[in-house]
């Protein structure tokens, strides 16, 4: 089973549409990684639809990198007890 | 005598959103006037109060010129008891008289008339336990007592309401400014302009099937042209507007393009092209260019309206347009589906396509989908700088308001955000 961070590099690299590889944890989204306001959007609800998790907005949107999206998601999942 | 007008917490209050949900019911309009301006005329009250929904008395406290919640206004005199979806063109109750209560098929009270000499023993603690104390001591009244059910009954109403309230004003001439060349059809009877009113050169007022009024300050453009009956609210400015029959508009409005039989709350802007018709506009609502909505089916059988996001009510008229609550924002393009219920605080990105005919409130339109978008937080900064651009202060109370109104309306945005994101995740 993938991991979290394989999970979140997929769903980034899908919604993106970049290539897994071009996607490191350091990476900005909007930045680095060119998402665009309502790309970033998607990516909270698709986050959401993989994981199966309910995360706030606001909190989602604040998170910058790919790690601490990795890092935001995974006490997400823990906090509303998600197996991830 | 002393009216209370009441709006409490009921299974029928849903039916008014998503305009009821930031104001009493008795706050719509139809006609020139809201439903509380003609339920006051008709009883012919002075001295009134009045019971809305907790989670919005600050915020109605803070503008109404009456008490708001006070359970002290329900002792001391006559008390004239009238729920906000009293229709007062058919309200024939003498203001006092001999104790007596209508409440409908749900048990709802339509109205109480409480001589001061029964209030004694009735409990007065809250407005709750006065009803209920009423409806297990009082007689019931005989006869119907007509209610509006739903919003669209309003929109459908408001030609003629609008005919009948110009009549009952009884005003007709220019105290304000038409500028020349002027192109009046109808009876100048039929046309009032009010104080510091300014038409424009080139102005068509067509009167000759109803009446058009004016009202103060407010600016119409050249090359609008306003079919009667109309009503033009105070401030409002109309910009070569084709504005067809049947339309009120409120307050500090901006209005272009066609508007045919709606309703606009006030202080709402549509600048720009497009076509809104039979439709229901809260306020601070922002349409943006080209955006429109449909009124009448391609098959012309009666518009269906979802207001709770699942079961669709049949309105029984083929000519339904869009309910729009206050703070809806809406993109250049936008394409509103015939009967289509657009919630409060939605901001709408449309991607050209017809939009679903339910988007619950505080729902961000995005990519073709209901998402959580942005938050509530972003929405608050944009009402907040669209009411400081008309010198409105956005407060504390309203914020904690609209947090309320946040929760109510969560499940329907949450089963349509879900909705959303299988969708977003199929493509």
């Amino acid at each position: 089973m993938a991991t979290i961070e394989e999970r979140v590099v997929a769903v980034t690299a899908r919604v993106l549409k970049l290539e897994t590889s071009e996607i490191k944890p350091e990476h900005i989204f909007t930045t680095d990684l060119g998402a665009e306001s309502v790309q970033s959007v998607e990516l909270v609800a698709m986050f959401e639809e993989e994981f199966g998790i309910e995360m706030d907005e606001d909190a989602a949107l604040s998170v910058e990198n790919v790690g601490d999206a990795i890092k935001f998601i995974t006490e997400v999942c823990q906090a509303q007890g998600v197996e991830a | 005598m002393r009216l209370i007008l009441t709006d409490l917490p009921s299974d029928k209050r849903y039916h008014f959103y998503p305009l009821a949900l930031c104001r009493p019911i008795w706050d719509l309009r139809c006609g020139m006037t809201s439903l509380s301006d003609k339920l006051i005329a008709k009883t012919q009250a002075s001295d009134i109060a009045c019971f809305v929904p907790p989670y919005m008395a600050e915020v109605y406290g803070a503008t109404s010129t009456w008490p708001v919640n006070d359970a002290t206004a329900l002792a001391g005199d006559d008390l004239l008891v009238v729920n906000a979806r009293v229709k007062a063109s058919d309200f024939s109750v003498e203001p006092t008289g001999p104790s007596q209560i209508a409440v409908d098929a749900d048990g709802e009270c339509l109205y109480a008339r409480i001589a001061k000499e029964d209030l004694a023993r009735l409990n007065t603690d809250s407005i709750d336990a006065l009803l209920e104390s009423a409806k297990a001591t009082l007689s019931a009244a005989e006869g119907e007592v007509a209610v509006w059910n739903y919003t669209w009954d309003l929109v459908l109403a408001n030609p003629g309401q609008l005919t009948e309230d110009f009549a009952a004003l009884g005003q007709s001439g220019v105290e304000g400014t038409v500028e020349e060349p002027k192109a009046l059809r109808g009876s100048e009877n039929e046309v009032f302009v009010a104080r510091g009113a300014l038409v424009h050169p080139m102005v068509v007022i067509d009167a000759a099937e109803g009446p058009v009024y004016i009202d103060e300050d407010a600016e119409i453009h050249p090359f609008t042209r306003i079919e009667g009956p109309a009503y033009i609210g105070k401030k409002s400015i109309l910009l070569g507007a084709k504005c067809r029959e049947g339309n009120s508009i409120g307050p500090v409005c901006r209005v272009g393009g066609e508007v045919e039989e709606s309703i606009i709350q006030g202080y709402s802007n549509k600048y720009h092209d497009g076509f809104l018709g039979h439709a229901y506009v809260g306020e601070w609502v922002n349409l943006g260019a080209l955006t429109t909505n449909s009124d009448l089916k391609n098959d012309y059988s009666s518009v269906e309206v979802v207001l709770d996001g699942r079961r669709p009510i049949d309105t029984g008229s083929t000519k339904v347009g869009s309910l729009i609550g206050d703070h809806t924002k809406t993109s250049i393009g936008t394409l509103l589906n015939t009967g289509a219920y657009v919630g409060a605080m939605v901001a709408v990105t449309t991607t050209g396509s017809l939009l679903p005919k339910y988007l619950p409130s505080f729902g961000w339109f995005i990519k073709g989908v209901v998402t959580k978008g942005f938050g509530k937080g972003k929405l608050y900064e944009t009402a907040k700088t669209a009411m400081g651009r008309r010198k409105l202060e956005w407060t504390p109370a309203m914020e904690e308001m609209w947090n309320e109104i946040h929760k109510i309306t969560a499940p329907e945005r949450s089963e349509a955000v879900k909705k959303g994101r299988r969708a977003l995740a199929a493509t």
